[in-house]
């Protein structure tokens, strides 16, 4: 398997005022296409200054991030717009769709940024939400709205998944499913799927495990024969 | 913004007010004549007669007559021989009061006195009737009678050649003075006076001029009652405008506080409290805006429009005034302000702690018969978003389709009265009237000598003079045209096309025939003013004229009538810069329609005013509301920034909603505008005949302007959206 992300000596500070955080210290890792990885930490351990910055949301202070061979780092405001229409599916916790549009539209939104002939149903289809398509989000249970976004995230077909904890609004048992779903697509359909979460348990289900704390990588690990989701004890 | 809503109800209100107090207060200081009877001879048997009438409470003779001072230019200067000072008393400025048995005295109008530089004590002498007589200047001084006093042939007096005086009766070289009106002062209606006139002394006078009828009256209220429009009309399209405003802008602030309201409560503040904090606030601040407007706007703006009027009419004193309507407005302004400020902070409030600190949860939409339209799934999502956004925000929408409606109104009707005052101008001076010059006939001049300039200057003779119309419904007073065949005047139809009138035609002007309520084939009776000799006539034609309303006939027609055709002035094509001795004054194109441009300078004024207004209506309204849409969809806005929505596309999203109200807004706020015009002008005087109209450039211009306002509002936000950190916005709920 070829290497689809890589992180350089990735610095990430924040400045108010005169104090300085540094949110990511230093951090080194690669993520091969077509992998399952959960990323795992305490709250404040700069989790989320990882996803953004590879989701293109927000810049390095130093140090390289390369996806696809191409240098993220250098990218301007433009560039990372592409980059995240293009690379990045996004999922978040509280699910982000569109209130106004229903959950086909929702998805077939994506059209309007890439050039991908999506068929919207044919795409809810296939994360189980036959029969939703004209409902508007807020006609939607959280897991079906969860769905949606999957959807939404994958009809693009991009370079890599970026899960937010997507579980997090959701009960164990909708959970399981969505994360299910996710592994499912990782597996069969061969996209890389980054999960963000404080859920340990998780961590037996991935293929590689990113542990960070304090904004260091505390340790990473290779899970030869990962579990599925559904075997897992919750 | 409520201090600019009162500032300007109440300024341009203190105005038209200020107006009518300062005009009433200087006729009642003078007692200005309730009427005036003219007559060839006025007896002392027929004064006894008149007051021996039971209305009557007083009345003073005078004899008025038209004399030449001793200057260059022929000044016009009306004499009033006088026997008592007491009704339309001279209202003295300088110099000594007036003494009615001063045989060498003479009280001159002030303004004529100081173009010529005179001071009291300067002699000054008059010629009439071939008489001259030299008097010493004792007074100087205003008269109630002179409040607006031009010659027949320009709109703007010009003091430099026309003037009053009043001496005393024993000034006069005869000591039979031949007296030709008579004052009076009466009690009950000016009808019912003319009736009582009629019906005892028929016969033994010419005619009775009642004072809302006398020139200088009638023209200055008619004056007033176009301010009395502005101050009726444009304040309460202020108002409505700075309430607009102000409540969007009330609205916006509290949900913007919607957050904190909601921390407020969590930590333990009562409802009661909450609500008395936030309306308070907003109370102060417009409590204070709506008295500081009170006072500084009577103070200011009248002062802005009386200069320009000052050069048209005569008043010793242009006062602002203040009326309660003020108060009110400004009371009502507050309370409503305070009411929305309630209404918003209550509904929050209500809430529970825990929904409020989160943003507003958004409306479930449904499905509306739109959606199940065939060609729907065709639509981009720009349009389907901005739909069903547009849908689910109800009040937003319609908040800002008004504004936009305001500001097109507004503009419509400023370019309008812009457009009306030119096409005026170009319709009068230059499509009916195109001569060069026009010569002025004195009323002594004689036939030949008329005749002879008239040939000179290859000149047409016209006659021109003030009629009385009379019709089942109504009675009018108007202005007569006698044309002999010329090509100089011609009048039109309101086309402006030419129209042709018959030598045994008579016409009468489109607004007076409305005004009568008359058309082709009635007939109507009718007088020349100052002769009580009334035939009747058969309306033939119809044609239209934008400032003079009445009669056009041939000369043949008016002698048919058995009525005299004396030509009032003469007509050329030719520059004519020569004086003659029966010529009173040459007027040339140029100096009406400069004094045109003068006398509606005012009205542009306005017009400036409006266009500001409209635009600080339009970029407030849109930018308040734009903002309040933003709050709301902030979160949406970043989503669809993190999916990898460029900036460009989402300003495209939130320009196609702009545009969808701008133009809706435009749509709609076009015929309100045409609806303002219409009353303008309709108001603005029984002499004006001007149809609401805006030209092609002025319409486009308004189309640029609401558009172009609608565009920067748009690109207000798209810095917002630039800056919007993406992080932050999606955070925000955890």
């Amino acid at each position: 398997m070829s290497t689809l992300i890589e992180f350089k000596d990735v610095v990430k500070e924040y400045k108010s005022g005169d104090h300085v955080l540094r949110a990511m210290d230093n951090v080194n890792f690669t993520i091969d296409e077509g992998e399952f990885v959960v990323i795992l930490g305490p709250s404040g351990a700069g989790k989320s200054t990882l996803l953004n910055l590879l989701g293109g949301l927000d810049s390095t202070t130093s140090g390289q991030i390369i996806v696809n061979g191409e240098h993220v780092e250098n990218f301007n405001d433009n560039e990372l717009t592409k980059y995240r229409a293009k690379n990045v599916g996004f999922i978040f916790q509280f699910y982000n769709l569109i209130p106004n549009l229903t959950a086909i539209e929702n998805v077939e939104l994506m059209k309007d940024i890439v050039d991908v002939n999506i068929d919207g149903n044919a795409v809810l289809d296939s994360v189980g939400l036959t029969g939703h398509a004209n409902q508007f989000p807020a006609q939607l249970s959280g897991g079906e709205q969860q769905r949606v976004s999957i959807a939404r995230a994958v009809a693009k077909q991009p370079a890599m998944l970026l899960c937010d904890e997507p579980t997090g609004a959701l009960d164990s048992k909708t959970g399981v499913l969505i994360l299910n779903l996710l592994q499912e697509m990782s597996n069969n359909k061969n996209t890389t799927v980054i999960i963000v979460t404080h859920n340990a348990i998780l961590a037996e289900a991935a293929d590689k495990v990113i542990r960070i704390k304090n904004g260091q990588i505390e340790d990473i690990t290779i899970n030869e024969h990962p579990k599925k989701v559904d075997e897992l004890e919750w | 913004m409520a201090f600019l809503g009162v500032f300007v109800f109440a300024g341009v209100g203190g105005e038209s007010v200020g107006l009518e107090v300062s005009v009433n207060d200087y006729y009642d200081a003078t007692n200005l004549a309730d009427g005036w009877i003219y007559s060839a001879n006025l007896d002392d048997d027929f004064v006894d007669d008149v007051n021996n009438l039971s209305p009557t409470k007083d009345s003073e003779r005078q004899l008025v007559i038209d004399s030449v001072a001793d200057f260059s230019n022929d000044p016009e200067i009306t004499l009033h021989f006088i026997e008592n000072n007491t009704i339309s008393k001279f209202y003295l400025l300088e110099g000594e009061d007036v003494n009615v048995s001063d045989e060498d005295g003479v009280w001159l109008d002030k303004e004529f006195a100081d173009a010529k530089h005179l001071k009291v004590g300067d002699n000054i002498s008059f010629t009439f009737n071939g008489v001259t007589i030299e008097k010493e200047i004792k007074g100087l001084g205003y008269s109630p009678e002179y409040v607006y006093h031009a010659s027949d042939s320009s709109i703007i007096p010009d003091f430099n050649k026309i003037g009053f005086a009043y001496l005393s009766y024993k000034a006069f070289p005869l000591s039979d003075v031949p007296y030709n009106v008579l004052l009076v002062d009466f009690d009950g209606s000016p009808t019912e006076y003319n009736d009582l006139l009629s019906d005892k002394l028929d016969g033994d006078y010419n005619s009775f001029v009642e004072q809302s009828e006398h020139p200088s009256v009638s023209q200055f209220s008619e004056e007033m009652d176009q301010h009395k429009m502005m101050g009726d009309i444009f304040p309460v399209v202020f108002i409505l405008i700075a309430l607009l405003i102000l409540l969007t802008t009330m609205t916006r602030i509290i949900a913007h506080q919607r957050t904190q309201i909601g921390i407020l409560k969590s930590v333990g503040y009562t409802n009661r409290g909450i609500i008395f904090h936030y309306v308070s606030y907003g109370f102060w601040l417009v409590l204070a805006g709506a008295i500081l407007g009170l006072i500084i706007g009577p103070l200011t703006l009248p002062n802005l429009f009386y200069p320009s009027m000052s050069a048209t009419y005569i008043l010793p004193e242009w006062k602002p005034a203040w009326s309660m309507n003020f108060v009110y407005v400004a009371v009502l302004m507050v309370l409503s302000s305070l009411a929305v400020s309630f209404l918003a902070v209550r509904s929050i409030s209500k809430e529970n702690p825990a929904d409020t600190i989160r943003p507003k949860a958004p409306k479930i939409s449904s499905s509306g018969f739109v959606e199940k339209l065939g060609f729907w799934n065709k639509l981009g999502f720009n349009i389907r978003w901005n739909y069903r956004d547009a849908k689910r925000n109800k009040f937003r929408a319609l908040m800002t389709i008004i504004g936009v409606i305001g500001c097109t109104a507004l503009l419509v009707s400023a370019f309008g009265m812009y457009d009306g005052m030119h096409d005026l101008k170009e319709w009068e001076y230059s499509q009916i009237n195109h001569y060069d010059s026009k010569l002025i006939i004195d009323d002594e001049a004689s036939i030949s000598s008329v005749d002879d300039i008239a040939d000179e200057v290859n000149g047409d003779k016209l006659m021109e003079g003030a009629i009385e119309i009379e019709s089942d419904t109504a009675k009018k007073s108007g202005s007569l045209l006698v044309l002999n065949d010329t090509s100089l005047v011609t009048p039109t139809d309101y086309d402006w096309n030419e129209i042709e009138i018959g030598d045994d035609e008579v016409s009468i002007s489109q607004k007076m025939a409305d005004l009568l309520d008359v058309g082709v084939g009635d007939t109507v009776k009718w007088h020349i003013m100052g002769s009580d000799k009334w035939v009747s006539t058969k309306i033939d034609k119809i044609h239209a004229d934008p400032i003079s309303q009445g009669f056009v006939m041939s000369a043949d027609k008016l002698e048919d009538l058995d009525l005299n055709y004396t030509p009032t002035s003469i007509v050329t094509s030719e520059h004519v810069d020569k004086n003659y001795s029966d010529i009173k004054a040459v007027n040339s194109m140029d100096d009406m329609t400069s004094s045109w441009d003068e006398m509606t300078e005012s009205m542009m004024l306005l017009v400036y005013i409006l266009i500001f207004f409209a635009c600080l209506l339009a970029i407030v309204v849109l930018y308040n509301l734009g903002l309040l849409s933003f709050t709301e969809i902030e979160r949406e806005i970043a989503t669809l920034k993190v999916l990898g929505f460029k900036t460009s596309a989402l300003r495209r999203l939130l320009l196609t909603q702009n545009l969808w109200f701008t133009a809706i807004g435009f749509i709609l706020g076009l015929p309100v505008g045409y609806y303002i015009l219409d009353i303008m002008w309709q108001s603005s005087g029984d002499s004006f005949y001007i149809l609401p109209s805006i030209s092609i450039s002025n319409f486009i211009l308004t189309a640029v302007i609401t558009f172009a306002l609608s565009i920067l509002v748009n690109l207000m936000f798209s810095r917002k959206i630039k800056k919007l950190d993406m992080v932050e916005s999606l955070k925000g709920v955890e």
